[in-house]
Order: C-alpha cells, then structure tokens, then sequence
C-alpha cells in the first residue's frame, strides 16, 4: 500500500477525533468567552464578596493543572455522586478553565481604558452599563484581542489532554491507529491538523485586529 | 436664577484636605472664571459640581434642585434619583484632557449621548449633531476618528459633543491647558461664542487675558478656598491681596 493511500485509509477515523476535538473547543469558546467578560466586570466593579469568590476561581484554576482539573471533573465528581456525560464533564472543565484566563485578560483590558472615558459618559448623564456596553468594553475589545487569540491557540494545544482521560479526540484516535499499525503517519497527519487549526485562529484574529484598530 | 450652590463644600483625598468650605452661587448666563495656582483646588470644585468627586461635607444644588449633600447635611437630598439625574444633565463639561471616544467618529461622539441617554430617534440626533460641529468649525471632519485630529480640533469635538446634550451650565476644566501654543486660540474662540450666547459657564484656567476679556466674575483659590470673589477688572486692575498681586505677576 502506498503512503497516501495509507493515509485516505486513517482518515475517516481521524475526522471522528478531529470532530470530537472541533466540538469540545467550539463549546469551550462559546460559554467561556461570556463567563471571562462577566468575571471580569465583576472584578472590576462586583461587590467585595463576589471580587473575593472572582478572585478565588481565577486563583483556583489558573493555579492548578489543566490535567488535574480534569481528573476531578472525571474520577472525582462521580464520587460525590454528580454524574456528567464526558462531553459534558470535558466541557466545563475546559470552559471554567479557560474562563479563569479569559478573566484575567479582560479585568486587565478593561483596567486599561483610562478613567477619563467613564468621567466624560458620567458627564453626559450615561449609566454605568450604558458607559461599560458603549463605550468601554468596545475599546477593551480590541486591547484584549492579542493576549486573546494566544489563549485560544492554547485552548486547541489543551484539548489534547482528552486523549489522556480516554476520550476519543484527534491525538487519541491517532495513537490508537499508531498502536495498531505501528506507523508514525497518523502523528504526522494529526501534527499537521493542529498545526492548521492553530494558524487559521491566527489568521482569523488578525483580520479582526485590522479591523478594530481603524480608529487607531 | 441661581444656577448652581454650593453650600460650605469639604473634600478630603485621603488625609489630604482640598476643599476647605467653599460655598458659590452662580446665577443664569454669569461667567466665571476659576483661577489659582496649581492644588489650590479649582479642578476638584469643578468635578465637585456634577458629581465626578463626591463631597464629605456640605450641599450642592443646581437649579433649586439639592443633588448632593453629605456631613451634617447628609439626608437633605429629597428630590427623587430621577429628578437628580435630570439636573446633573444640565450641565456639560469640557475636560482639560478632551476624553474623546476613540473609536467613535466626531459624529460618532457627538451623537452618541443624545440617543443613548435622551433615547433621540438617529435623523435628530444626526441633525443636532451636525449643527454643532458646524457651530465649533468642523462639519467637514464629521467622519474622522479623534487620532486623526489636532488637539485644538478634539477639544472643539468635545465641546460639540457636551452642547449636544443642550445644557443649561457649561463646565470647563482648564480646557487648553494640554494644547499646543498655536491651537489655544481656536478653542478660546469658540468658547467666547458661547459666551455671546449667553450660557452659563465656568472656565477653570490659566488664560489670564481670556480671564479677564470674557468674564463677568473671577474666582481666585487658593488653598482649598475661595480667596477673592469680585469683577474681572477690580481683579486684574487692583488685586487687594498680596497673595494675588503675586500670583498675577508670575503669570502675566
């Protein structure tokens, strides 16, 4: 056999774990992305008592191992008798992950902005959320857009630790095909799929940079 | 028509005590220009006017109605918060620092209050908008964004963007302090347009010679208080106070 017909012939499996890793990421991105800005905004401005519960999660989960996180979420919840779906359990684990990150990227891009935007809103008679949705948080966006696309290229690199908790993702499909034909092709092909994953997310941040710094 | 009290105003940054009990009143269409070297407090009595810095003692009203009020006087606040909400947004103010949105358009910034805090319908605000740019000399710059304008241009902008609100009371915090020599000008002319038009102002500023041309009242702080209170040519003619003669002399 060929190599690039070895290489058709791994490919449908490859996609069932390329599928498995595009859901959990897409998932990951969709909750935790609203979790980093509201987290943020808590921090910034919450009462004392949620900046300390804030302050504990980022301390939490930015502190610890992803893997160890994750280990929890898999052997430790059922344990005390909460059962999730590994989907779910991957899910959640990514999210208050990466929202932890997130929390901090955009307290820090917020705390940017210079307080003379919030004194000329409040002089125009805006409500501080009227002040936070208008004006801040669009400038805060673009500030935070670099450190947020790092995140999420990392976010990609993390979702290889499925393999390691047994689920079926890109890295863990391509070793099972590695153990069963004793070939390194699959790492190659999986190699090249992460590799084109991360840069597409750099391309795609890039275009939205150019777009938000024509005020610049 | 008194525009604005203030009754017996403390301030206090920290240990540091910056307003010492200032109390003015300032009637319909009066200018009044707020002068002293740096520290004495003039900015803070300003910012102390619509609620940028909170008070620690004393009463501040704005057109018969009491916004704040704190110390002994804490409680005296009995208009509703929708009623002082009303009379915060009489007044405009002008930063020494402009505070443009960034990345908003000159119309951008000016339209913006307008529909979000007076829920104007977009083809007024536009309107309104427009007007006033055109008023300060910029409609041709409606389009471009506040890091492709001179300083002078952005501080015209935030001008426009403050009259759009339609205020009673405007507030200047040394609005051509951070400019450049050659564009002070500009924006001293259109605040002596509005002048002619009679809005009630207060110009916090060290243009001596725009202090005493458009004034009708100077103001002369010094150390968390209010030193001299009197007409612009009793002031500058014949200062009565040696602290002012010096400070006069340094400045001209």
């Amino acid at each position: 056999m060929d190599h690039m017909e070895y290489v058709l012939s791994i490919l449908p499996f490859i996609a069932s774990g390329l599928k498995l890793t595009a859901k959990i990421y897409i998932a990951t991105l969709i909750f935790a992305l609203p979790v980093g800005l509201l987290a943020a905004i808590g921090k910034v401005k919450g009462p004392k008592i949620i900046t300390k519960i804030l302050y504990l999660y980022t301390w939490i989960w930015r502190g610890t191992p992803l893997l160890l996180q994750l280990f929890f979420m898999f052997y430790g919840l059922p344990i005390i008798g909460i059962r999730l779906s590994p989907f779910a359990a991957a899910t959640i684990t990514y999210t208050l992950n990466s929202g932890a990150y997130l929390t901090e990227i955009f307290r820090g891009g917020i705390e940017s902005i210079d307080k003379g935007q919030y004194e000329a809103a409040k002089a125009l008679g805006m409500t501080y959320s009227q002040t936070m949705r208008r004006i801040i948080i669009p400038q805060t966006v673009r500030r935070v857009l670099p450190p947020t696309c790092s995140e999420a290229v990392n976010l990609v690199k993390e979702t290889a630790l499925l393999a390691v908790i047994g689920m079926p993702d890109l890295l863990r499909i391509a070793t099972q095909i590695f153990t069963r034909d004793f070939n390194i092709t699959p790492f190659i092909v999986a190699f090249v799929l992460y590799l084109i994953i991360s840069s597409v997310l750099v391309r795609l941040f890039s275009t939205l940079e150019k777009k938000y710094s024509i005020y610049e | 028509m008194t525009m604005i009290r203030m009754s017996n105003i403390h301030k206090y940054f920290g240990k540091l005590h910056v307003l010492k009990g200032v109390s003015l009143e300032v009637n319909k269409g009066e200018i009044i220009s707020i002068i002293g070297p740096s520290g004495s407090g003039k900015s803070t009595l300003l910012r102390c006017m619509n609620q940028l810095e909170k008070i620690d003692q004393g009463i501040v009203e704005i057109e018969g109605i009491v916004v704040e009020a704190a110390g002994d006087k804490e409680g005296k606040v009995v208009a509703t918060p929708q009623e002082v909400r009303t009379a915060y947004r009489k007044m405009g103010m002008v930063f020494q620092s402009f505070n443009l949105f960034p990345h908003m358009t000159a119309l951008g910034n000016v339209i913006e209050a307008p529909m979000l805090v007076n829920k104007a319908a977009k083809d007024d605000a536009l309107k309104i908008a427009e007007k006033q740019l055109a008023k300060v000399g910029l409609l041709e710059k409606k389009d471009a964004f506040p890091s492709k304008l001179s300083g002078g241009q952005k501080q015209r902008v935030a001008i426009a963007r403050a009259l759009a609100m339609n205020p009673d009371i405007m507030l200047f915090d040394e609005p051509t302090s951070a400019l450049d020599p050659e564009l002070i000008g500009e924006v001293l002319s259109v605040i002596k347009n509005l002048a002619q038009e009679h809005m009630t102002m207060l110009i916090v500023t060290h243009e001596m010679g725009f202090a005493k041309e458009i004034s009708d009242r100077v103001i002369f702080m010094d150390d968390g208080k209010i030193l001299e209170d009197s007409n612009p040519i009793d002031f500058f003619d014949s200062p009565r106070h040696p602290r002012i003669k010096t400070f006069l002399e340094k400045m001209l």
